[in-house]
């Protein structure tokens, strides 16, 4: 009984905290992240300075254009969130998928006198030398949405952002529900020379390991794009008329693979399509039947990054790695999410 | 700096209309300097943050990959081709770089070097030699390197341990970041190369006219190879730099840099069309482009299409003054 209060106790703690997130974010009827699960391993501020948000100037660096629906949501989530906790000024910059231009664009907003940023890393690796910018001037990094090479607690203090591995997985076992673990299976991956790729691809395939009946025939990448997905889409059914299910590791991909898919005179729902971003498009795509799940993934993270520097700033640990919980869209609840303008 | 084809033009004319091809001449070979100047100036007043010396070293050291290309670059565009095979070969260098380094710094340096010229001399022979448009030659280039460097490095190399490589990109000079030496010191020696030998006489030569060149004597075919393996070894040598400055190799990295390196080119008045331009233009090109990069991240909020925008706008404005210059000069 004893355990199970204080359970209780944390768990409202964690609601209280929440709640002061979501709190803190302007109203909008669009879903704001949750925390699937916060690292055991915190980094604590030897120096508390107490400083606030709203004393400071916050940057954030983008990766990749804007044109891409996650990266604008994920933008303007920081804007935000930066306007909602009154910081000082704003700074904002955009690699547009630029190593060498990330790592300046970091240096230059410290140079602006950005005292903590936010980071989107645009690869797995190539951030040490503006790490080591920051660390001089012992200005506080959070990294979002893609995991990148650097010691925790000195270059940056956490990680927040979906398991791009358990998305995969996810996608696999829907997949296996929609097609009674009997599925050829045609996978569209996303651009090669980046972790997201990796882990959605290596994800899924576990989770199919697990069913003999279900075999993946043809597996090629669509770049993230749609036109390219609906090519390498039509070129598969050629090849594989008997292809029954398809994963497509985003939704802009999964549009083009409709699009093969509708031309190749395939009915919605006559091939199971399970897909992961959980945008507009994406579950308007369950709603019209042609995709069976959408596996979330969240871009709202300004709240809870900035919200995490403040407790830095007061000398409160910081998880080292925050997941952010995904919402899995079906066809139960599509609708009524759209209706609520949840999707990005 | 000569300007090749000013002599031309000049001889033989009065004094008031050659004056006039002068100041023509100037204009477009030193257009991209003054407007460079002017543009720093304006951001300087206009932008607190822009006229500090941490904020031109960043500057520099952004472009100083750009720089490299866009040395080798002008070079090609002078001859009257262009390379497009340069932004892949950045990824393939950077990636060379990673599995190299074990061997030594300088291994990681020679590879992605000698590699970015073994391209390069493909190239170079299936142009001069087969006589295939250089469009052609250097698309292929572009994917097929691409997919090499994605085939090496699936995902991007982690170097843990950069040592002296990492300093090679990251370390000071006299309080000068090393890139910016570097690309300064490239910019120089290209310059003299391309003003004070045969080779770069031979450059402009056929450039400005094949076939004439040809019965002058100059080994066309030779120069023109030479020209493509220098394009590509600084290509190989910028993404080793790139390794060395992100401790890192990154297959996808330099997408986009052919494009920008010739864009750079042209803004710096080097002629698309070859047989004139200068080092200074080129460089001043490279700067004015990481300038519109910086500046338009000062202003902050504003979204960074614009910088697409403005590197647009100034593209076709300099080609525009180009086209008219050329055409008062005849």
């Amino acid at each position: 009984m004893a355990i199970k209060t204080s359970w209780v106790v944390t768990s409202v703690a964690c609601a209280a905290a929440l709640a002061g997130v979501a709190h803190a974010q302007s109203p909008s009827p669009h879903a704001a992240q949750m925390i699937r699960s916060r690292s055991k391993a915190v980094c604590v501020n030897p120096h508390p300075n107490h400083m606030k948000i709203s004393a400071i100037v916050v940057g954030f660096s983008q990766s990749q254009g804007n044109e891409n629906p996650f990266r604008a949501e994920e933008t303007k989530s920081l804007k935000d969130a930066a306007a909602s906790f009154h910081a000082k000024r704003y700074v904002y910059t955009n690699a547009h998928s630029n190593e060498a231009k990330q790592v300046a664009d970091v240096e230059s907003m410290i140079n602006q006198g950005a005292q903590a940023l936010v980071i989107a890393p645009l690869n797995s690796t190539g951030l040490q030398p503006a790490f080591a910018q920051a660390v001089g001037k012992h200005i506080p990094i959070i990294t979002i949405d893609r995991h990148t090479a650097g010691t925790d607690c000195t270059d940056y203090l956490s990680f927040m952002g979906s398991n791009f591995y358990k998305q995969g997985e996810i996608d696999g076992e829907q997949l296996a529900k929609a097609t009674g673990g009997h599925a050829v299976i045609a996978e569209i991956q996303g651009a090669y020379g980046n972790s997201v790729e990796t882990a959605r691809t290596k994800g899924f395939a576990a989770a199919i390991h697990k069913y003999p009946g279900m075999k993946i025939i043809a597996a090629q990448t669509g770049n993230w794009s749609t036109t390219d997905a609906q090519t390498v889409m039509s070129q598969i059914l050629l090849a594989h008329p008997n292809v029954n299910a398809v994963y497509t590791q985003s939704d802009t991909m999964a549009f083009g693979a409709i699009t093969a898919l509708r031309d190749a005179g395939k009915k919605p729902g006559q091939v199971k399509i399970v897909t992961i971003d959980g945008t507009k498009q994406g579950v308007q795509d369950i709603v019209s039947g042609w995709v069976y799940a959408d596996d979330e993934t969240n871009p709202r993270f300004g709240p809870i990054a900035l919200h995490e520097i403040q407790n830095w700033f007061d000398g409160k640990p910081v998880p080292q790695t925050i997941v952010i919980k995904d919402h899995l869209y079906t066809q139960a609840d599509a609708k009524s999410a759209l209706a609520s303008d949840a999707p990005y | 700096m000569s300007v090749s084809g000013t002599s031309a033009a000049v001889r033989a004319e009065g004094a008031a209309p050659e004056r006039r091809a002068r100041l023509i001449a100037l204009i477009q070979s030193r257009g991209a300097i003054g407007v460079l100047v002017l543009a720093t100036i304006v951001a300087s007043l206009r932008f607190p943050f822009f006229p500090t010396v941490a904020n031109f070293e960043n500057i520099g050291t952004a472009a100083s990959f750009l720089g490299l290309v866009a040395i080798g670059q002008t070079f090609v565009i002078i001859l009257g081709g262009f390379d497009l095979s340069v932004g892949s070969l950045i990824g393939l260098g950077s990636v060379l770089a990673a599995y190299a380094l074990p061997y030594g710094w300088w291994a990681a340096l020679l590879v992605p070097a000698l590699a970015g010229g073994a391209v390069g001399l493909v190239d170079g022979l299936l142009i001069a030699r087969a006589g295939m448009a250089p469009f052609i030659v250097t698309l292929a280039a572009l994917l097929g390197v691409r997919g090499i460097a994605l085939v090496l490095a699936k995902n991007s190399l982690v170097i843990a341990t950069p040592g002296v490589f990492g300093l090679i990109a990251n370390g000071q000079i006299l309080g000068i970041d090393n890139l910016i030496w570097i690309v300064l010191i490239g910019f120089a020696i290209a310059a003299i190369v391309l003003n004070r030998t045969r080779y770069g006489v031979a450059v402009f030569a056929i450039g400005g006219n094949e076939e004439a060149a040809r019965m002058l004597g100059v080994p066309v075919a030779r120069i023109k190879v030479l020209t493509y393996v220098v394009s590509g070894t600084l290509a190989g040598l910028s993404g080793a730099l790139l390794a060395a400055h992100l401790s890192s190799g990154i297959s996808t990295a330099g997408q986009g840099e052919e494009l920008k390196s010739i864009a750079a080119a042209v803004i710096g008045g080097v002629l698309l069309t070859g047989g004139v331009g200068t080092m200074a233009g080129a460089l001043s090109g490279v700067l004015l482009l990481g300038l519109i990069e910086n500046v338009i991240d000062q202003i902050g909020n504003l979204s960074s299409y614009y910088q697409n925008l403005a590197s647009g706008v100034f593209l076709l404005i300099a080609v525009l003054i180009q086209t008219v210059l050329t055409r008062r000069r005849r």
